[in-house]
């Protein structure tokens, strides 16, 4: 079961770079934060599945919960200062 | 046969989720527009993250780990919407026209 996981999250981890291409790619500043979004939350995902497949979950996920928290922070300002700086990034 | 039935269910979730995330990563690399792409990336944050975690929760023993996945899944759920309608307002604010079919007349621009 754990080498399942194992390949979950590795395939998990394949989305995400073709997301950070994406996002690499993308015109505008609201492109990138789609895809910084998405990579974020992929990442989280593949945290918490090896935090599994290492054991003893109940000892890191307080770890996965900050990140989790941290993604909607980081996101919710960027699209501010984009806001507010009229694109300023391009 | 419990345990197989278990396992049996973790990994129908997980590829749930898979099929999710992939989905949203296709959708993100073809949409021709910001707008557009907004729709996959909340599919992908909401439904593959959320059916991962479950597979998560049912293999968890303790009642303490599955409360924080549920916390987990909850902060992922708001962080998905509001943040997708945080990106879209600030696109719209900074004036990125929405795409269109070339060739299609767009919708009339709404009475102020």
């Amino acid at each position: 079961m754990n080498v399942f996981l194992l390949a979950v999250a590795a395939a998990i981890m394949a989305n995400a770079f073709l997301c950070l291409y994406q996002a690499a790619r993308g015109p505008t500043i609201q492109d990138r934060l789609i895809s910084v979004n998405i990579v974020n939350t992929k990442a989280l995902i593949v945290l918490l599945l090896v935090f599994f497949v290492i054991g003893q979950p109940g000892t890191y996920l307080d770890i996965a919960l900050v990140y989790a928290l941290l993604n909607f922070v980081v996101t919710i300002s960027l699209c501010r200062y984009a806001e507010t700086e009229r694109g300023a990034l391009g | 046969m419990a345990e197989v039935l278990l396992d049996a269910l973790v990994v129908l979730l997980c590829c749930t989720g898979i099929v999710f995330f992939i989905g949203g990563t296709v959708g993100l690399l073809r949409c021709p527009d910001l707008f557009a792409r907004l729709h996959p990336s909340t599919k992908c944050d909401t439904l593959g993250a959320c059916s991962v975690v479950l597979a998560l929760i049912l293999r968890s023993g303790s009642s303490f780990v599955i409360l924080k996945l549920l916390a987990v899944v909850f902060f992922l759920m708001l962080s998905s919407a509001v943040c997708g309608h945080a990106i879209g307002r600030s696109a719209f604010r900074s004036g990125i026209v929405p795409w269109h079919k070339p060739g299609v007349e767009p919708l009339p621009p709404e009475e102020q």
